[in-house]
């Protein structure tokens, strides 16, 4: 259900603060949340925790997807066990009872088994993941290396866009791009626009932070 | 934001940012390989040629190029199976119990861990497969299907069948644990790569990775409970491996101390061959920032500890067959310890509960030389350990007339040197086509402490 905020109406602008520092990038995250902006989605390298709760999201339901997983793991365990075993040939060994302690091993595996692959599936099908599929949002392709970003949506009235790329700036953005949305899926690297910092002060440390990135792209 | 003690050594030495992490991790995946990954990758694969040439005498002459015997129906096969699967036990322990226990040295050794548990797997399954001669029909008692030959199924009460599913749903479980935790990696690579080959390859395995939040935040979840079936999932592997032969009536095996005394087992094989492969590693690929001192000490703590309680089980099956009162009983451990196999005996008493102790010292778990030999004896012992159980067990029956010696042929030493053949080229290929340590994890606890 949050997802359908990704979707974003045509013609929207979404403002993409870029971070290099993930401290700063978290506390920056809970301030425009706080002022009741709609952040879009945020982008990391890593699991960034306390980052959900910054952002507002609610908790992932998915555990209740693994317990049916589970469940019907079990039940086809048995399914299988008891239809083999004691509806259609029943083999008594030892005279042991046929029913019983004997079926306990298959019926965990087969639980975790389907437990395991069920939450994973449906982990891909929650996030629209499929082998092949091209990444849907790629504002910088060091968002899988260095880089942090947040996607806000900038029609809120709370802030202006103007106020919202200098309170990025403040926070420790390293840069402010943004994106009016034309199609979701069809977003390109040529739709992104970078702002610059207004004023002065901010200016500075724009640019320091600037050439710290040809430091490190020097170190390469 | 979390506060560490500042006299904890770092996790990950060397104050490395979180570009240097990507650097050094993707080096291997976008440089050309380095000669002594060629020279080790053309060993490992000649090896894998012996295992296909044998395994293929096998297939054609059968089970008679082995030396088992009416007695001794289980030897090499079954000893080299269940080493296997007792090495592939490390990964997701590391995984998934140290996950659950919030343990976060485990983050850079997580990767190379699990996937050394799924080639040992690999390398395992071939034993019982091949062991049971023309395993295409043998496929029809193994897996859940009628029998080709009669109206039976496959008997569902048989620990033989369990073991079946055991290994089965752990081997697909890591396998898919192993990956979901790659993808995020696998994107790097991506969006880092400059061929066309690695852009279509890694674009194609990363499933459309993005590091959304959203994602991030139900991958959580997924690792999670990924974790929380999977500790039972690697206890239940051994214990019911040990089944196979706890169920049956052989003195020496018909015993209930099996499962806690395999698992432990398992566990100390599965780190005694993360510590080979990983000391390798961190000098051969430069990694020592990653995989400090401070990870082979830990992991050295959990050789000595698991090492001290398979020894303390070894001594427990002698009280309880002297308790015991049976004959039979009695007399498979005293010839365990003095009868035409005591050698392995003692090798196995040797390696697995007297030389761990050695980690007592704060030198021995912190000299990298050192411990990759010690790791090596672990190993050694660990394989020695099957070797007594299964083939002392079974070359006194209770008749004297059914008492052997077994040996292997050539072909059974071919077989179980073709899987090291097997398992490193899977390792080989592992480090020149995939991170060896988890990015996206160390990147998290680049700032924290032990």
């Amino acid at each position: 259900m949050i997802d359908k905020k990704l979707f974003l109406d045509k013609n929207k602008t979404v403002i993409f603060g870029i971070f290099e520092n993930p401290e700063t990038f978290l506390s920056t995250v809970a301030k425009i949340h706080s002022k009741g902006m709609d952040i879009i989605d945020c982008y990391s390298p890593f699991p960034i925790h306390g980052i959900e709760k910054a952002m507002g999201l609610r908790r992932s339901l998915l555990p209740v997807g693994a317990f049916m997983a589970g469940l019907i793991g079990f039940l086809s365990a048995f399914t299988l066990i008891y239809y083999t075993m004691e509806y259609d040939w029943r083999i008594i060994i030892g005279n042991k009872p046929t029913v019983g302690i004997s079926y306990i091993t298959i019926l965990f595996e087969g639980t975790i088994l389907f437990t395991a692959f069920g939450i994973v599936i449906l982990f891909f099908i929650r996030n629209k993941m499929l082998h092949g599929k091209n990444p849907s949002e790629l504002i910088d392709l060091r968002q899988t290396d260095d880089r942090m970003i947040v996607a806000i949506a900038s029609d809120n009235p709370a802030l202006n866009k103007q106020e919202l790329t200098e309170m990025l700036f403040k926070g420790g953005a390293v840069e402010v791009k943004e994106r009016t949305n034309i199609d979701y899926e069809e977003f390109t690297e040529e739709n992104l626009t970078l702002i610059s910092p207004s004023n002065s002060s901010n200016e500075s440390k724009f640019l320091n932070n600037n050439s710290n990135i040809n430091e490190i792209e020097k170190h390469d | 934001m979390i506060h560490d003690s500042i006299l904890r050594p770092k996790l990950i030495t060397g104050e490395k940012t979180l570009h240097d992490v990507t650097t050094e991790i993707c080096r291997p995946i976008e440089n050309k390989p380095s000669t002594s990954w060629k020279v080790g990758f053309t060993l490992a694969f000649a090896f894998l040629g012996v295992l296909g040439l044998t395994l293929t005498i096998t297939l054609a002459y059968g089970i008679g190029t082995w030396g088992l015997n009416k007695t001794v129906q289980w030897g090499w096969d079954i000893t080299n199976f269940v080493f296997w699967v007792g090495i592939g036990h490390a990964g997701t322990l590391i995984s998934a119990i140290l996950l659950l226990f919030r343990q976060k040295w485990r983050m850079s050794i997580n990767r190379s861990a699990e996937a050394m548990t799924i080639f040992a797997v690999i390398c395992a399954a071939i034993f019982p497969l091949f062991h049971m001669g023309r395993l295409w029909v043998g496929m029809y008692w193994v897996l859940p299907l009628p029998n080709a030959f009669g109206s039976l199924w496959g008997n569902f009460h048989s620990p033989l069948l369990w073991d079946v599913f055991a290994i089965t749903t752990y081997f697909s479980v890591s396998l898919v644990f192993w990956y979901l935790g790659m993808i995020p990696d696998i994107a790097t690579v991506r969006d880092r790569a400059t061929t066309a080959g690695r852009k279509f390859w890694y674009n194609f395995f990363s499933m459309g990775w993005t590091g959304s939040v959203r994602t991030w935040n139900r991958y959580e979840v997924v690792s999670l409970i990924l974790a929380g079936i999977s500790t039972p999932l690697v206890l239940s592997v051994h214990t019911i491996v040990s089944m196979d032969f706890a169920t049956s009536l052989v003195p020496g095996w018909h015993t209930t101390i099996f499962p806690p005394y395999f698992v432990a087992g398992a566990i100390f094989s599965g780190f005694g061959m993360v510590l080979t492969l990983l000391i390798v590693v961190r000098k051969v690929m430069n990694y020592q920032d990653y995989i400090t001192i401070g990870h082979l000490e830990a992991m050295c703590k959990v050789v000595m500890l698991t090492g001290t309680m398979v020894g303390l089980a070894y001594i427990t099956e002698f009280f309880v067959a002297a308790y015991s009162g049976v004959v039979y009983e009695q007399y498979a451990f005293v010839n365990r310890a003095t009868g035409p196999y005591w050698w392995a005996y003692w090798s196995m008493m040797t390696c697995n509960l007297v030389a761990p102790q050695v980690f007592w010292f704060k030198w021995a778990r912190t000299t990298p030389w050192f411990i990759f030999m010690l790791s090596i004896v672990v190993n050694v012992g660990m394989w020695f350990e099957r070797f007594v159980i299964i083939v002392t067990s079974l070359h006194r029956e209770y008749l004297p007339s059914g008492w052997v010696m077994y040996s292997p042929t050539i072909i059974e030493i071919g077989i179980f040197m073709g899987t090291f053949g097997l398992f490193f080229t899977c390792f080989f290929l592992f480090a020149k086509f995939l991170p060896v340590i988890n990015m996206s994890e160390v990147k998290s606890i680049l700032k924290n402490r032990e």
